[in-house]
């Protein structure tokens, strides 16, 4: 009995389904993110909170999936707000690759990276006035509902590691693969805000309470930057084999060439300090790439805009690429993105892809004046043209989960 | 219905099993886990580690203690006993629901103010992967699996995907530590979150963890994925099985491959969708086809 190595036959993007405050499909976020734009904002949590002002970045609409899937609009409703954002990237990555899962009979999977479904589901159904978390029960999970939805026939499976979630998921998407075990796969993730959630995470004192201007809360790398603006949305992309992407002529955005994981084990919620452990993240995915430092053309930076956080991660930069950082652009997304948490690993790769699409670097938007601990290439205010062919993003969650992933212009 | 090719091709994927422990307990004797989770010859943990963590967490946790005094106590020579490179995968079933539902109750009745800054780190999916990482100093990748009824599945398709398909071989992960837990009986809660009094039929949390190994030396059996060809599985087995009774199963069967080979294969766990996992014993341990 033999087990067949896995093929490293490169893993490319095909389709990309995305619901951001940016906007929604790739084209209008590579606007947005390339036009500096701001998608945080002032909201409105509900009746039992409205006494403060809070702020976030906002999903404006879930769009349904197109027709031809099957799902009436009571069937999408009926899903929920995580179900319905789920859903609707999905199919519309799966569109925008050309597949039809139902007609093409391809061993489609499904990885979706959700750092807390019960959690998010439980909240919703309280605050409509249900009780669902007080009662025992064990429902199904988004992943297989989604999957039966949209007549997905491969395997389906939901990975967490918080702020890396949904990048996790594509790297599990790339070794389904690279292993042979489906024809295609559709990974990613989201998450949606939520007055809990929102409530923990300030009393975490992890968010920015710059609330006189919300536009200008989110200030990665910046010397006054004083927390992260909670966002929802995120991406799903379609993953393939580069040989099946090209026998259907199919657009290839970009290439999922290296990943690298780690955990600091350092503490639960605290990012590390020692840039150790984010540093062999990130080499290990320009390993897997079989790249070297100087071949980076930007690196989209996990920097949530903590005070901890960004200088730690500026740290493991500098480790992991020596004296090659001093010419690498680096920006942070979640300036203008807000942090969308499970979905947030997931989004920042269509943000590499479309710094790969449109030749330049997408800024960090605030950064007026940037941290001193934090000596890096920053991008400000507005997008930098270059040549960009290779690209690497950092995801660092809670639990000490980090996660680098290099996207390449496909060969 | 599906069919699994016997030739070589159909095994997808392999992995070690080092040791293992299952863990059984009660909601009320949670609370003295909790204080005093470390078995004789388990190692240590940080003081009051698990005071805010999840009831899965804590069963969970313990299970892995137990795990490792089974692994150093162990009759294989060789055995490895230090775990700093291992990942570890996490397959709960709906975990922090009891802290939530508090929290939910607090938040209604006295704002966002009352909300615990624990809910999030303690209670997502990937929580108890996260704890046991920070915990036992474990370098490799962590994550959470599944967090519904199929996740003992789930949890181990996605270690056998780490173990057999991450980056190149010089970074490759040598071992994970999965750990499954589910309650047999899902506990009732009042309106404020609290669990409510049963004297029959008590709630009881069910881990069981297990030490994976990429490599074929120094254990007794191995799981097996063997891929079935072609879009024939179902999208949901046909009958399921509570997941308590899934893990005591997968349970049962490591301890009886363990000391008795001829139960070999008799454990089978479908994965809808892509084929079904087995386990062997060490002695037919799959050998790795370089890739034509």
């Amino acid at each position: 009995m033999t087990v067949a190595s896995p093929s490293t036959e490169p893993v490319v993007i095909t389709g990309v389904g995305a619901v951001s405050p940016l906007g929604n499909g790739f084209a209008a976020i590579a606007d947005g993110l390339l036009a500096g734009c701001s998608g945080v904002r002032a909201i409105d949590p509900g009746a039992a909170v409205r006494e403060h002002r809070q702020f976030a970045a906002p999903v404006a609409e879930i769009p349904p999936p197109p027709e031809g899937y099957g799902l009436d609009d009571a069937t999408f409703a009926g899903l929920g707000r995580l179900g319905r954002l789920c859903t609707s990237q999905v199919a519309h990555a799966l569109v925008d690759a050309g597949l039809r899962p139902a007609a093409d009979r391809l061993r489609i999977g499904l990885v979706l990276g959700l750092g807390a479904e019960h959690l998010k589901i439980w909240e919703s159904d309280f605050l409509a006035g249900g009780s669902l978390v007080f009662e025992p029960h064990c429902d199904d999970t988004l992943v297989h509902r989604v999957a039966g939805l949209l007549h997905l026939h491969g395997p389906a499976v939901t990975v967490a590691a918080a702020c890396a979630s949904s990048g996790y998921a594509l790297a599990i998407a790339r070794g389904w693969l690279r292993a042979g075990w489906v024809d295609a796969c559709v990974a990613g993730g989201c998450d949606v805000l939520g007055p809990t959630g929102l409530a923990a995470f300030y009393n975490l004192r992890a968010l920015s309470r710059r609330s006189d201007d919300p536009a200008l809360a989110s200030r990665p790398f910046d010397r006054d930057r004083d927390g992260f603006v909670m966002g929802e949305g995120g991406a799903c992309l379609v993953l393939e084999r580069r040989s099946a992407a090209r026998d259907r002529g199919s657009r290839i955005y970009g290439e999922l060439a290296g990943v690298g994981m780690s955990s600091d084990a350092a503490h639960m919620v605290t990012p590390c300090s020692d840039p150790t452990e984010a540093a062999r993240a990130i080499s290990m995915a320009l390993c897997d790439a079989g790249i070297t430092a100087g071949q980076i053309d930007y690196v989209n930076a996990h920097a949530a805009g903590t005070p901890v956080g960004d200088v730690a991660e500026a740290g493991a930069l500098r480790l992991a690429l020596g004296p090659a950082v001093d010419a690498v652009p680096v920006s942070s997304t979640k300036s203008m993105s807000g942090h969308l948490v499970s979905g947030a690993a997931a989004f920042e790769v269509v943000a590499c892809l479309a710094a790969i699409d449109r030749q330049a670097v997408p800024p960090t938007v605030n950064l007026d004046h940037p941290d001193p601990q934090c000596p890096l290439d920053h991008v400000p205010h507005t997008a930098r043209d270059r040549r960009v062919h290779v690209t690497a993003s950092n995801s660092f969650g809670f639990g000490g989960s980090n996660l680098c992933l290099v996207i390449r212009r496909a060969a | 219905m599906p069919t699994f090719p016997t030739s070589d091709e159909s095994v997808g994927a392999a992995c070690g099993v080092a040791c293992h422990a299952l863990v059984e307990a009660p909601l009320a004797d949670i609370p003295q886990l909790r204080d005093g989770p470390v078995p004789p010859g388990g190692g240590t943990l940080p003081p009051r580690f698990l005071r805010h963590a999840d009831e899965q967490t804590v069963v969970g946790m313990r299970a892995v203690l137990e795990a490792i005094a089974v692994r150093r106590a162990g009759p294989i020579a060789g055995a490895e006993t230090d775990f700093s490179t291992y990942g570890v995968v996490s397959a709960p079933c709906q975990p922090g629901r009891v802290a939530a539902a508090h929290s939910f109750a607090l938040f209604g009745s006295g704002g966002p103010v009352t909300v615990s800054p624990h809910i999030v780190p303690q209670c997502s999916l990937h929580s108890i992967a996260g704890a046991v990482s920070v915990a036992l100093g474990m370098h490799g990748p962590n994550i959470g699996t599944s967090g519904g009824p199929q996740a003992l599945g789930e949890g181990l398709l996605a270690s056998l995907t780490l173990l057999n398909t991450g980056p190149a071989a010089t970074h490759a992960t040598p071992g994970i530590w999965f750990v499954a837990t589910a309650w047999d009986g899902e506990p009732a809660l009042d309106r404020e979150g609290r669990p409510q009094e049963r004297s029959f039929d008590p709630p009881i949390c069910v881990a069981v963890a297990v030490a994976l190994t990429a490599a074929a030396t120094a254990t007794a059996s191995r799981l097996v994925l063997r891929v079935a060809a072609g879009c024939t599985m179902p999208r949901q087995p046909k009958t399921a099985t509570r997941p308590a009774d899934a893990i005591r199963r997968f349970a049962a069967a490591l301890s009886a491959i363990q000391s008795n080979a001829d139960v070999a294969g008799r454990w089978s766990h479908t994965l809808p969708g892509i084929g079904e996992l087995r386990l062997v014993p060490a002695v037919a341990a799959p050998r790795r086809r370089e890739a034509a």
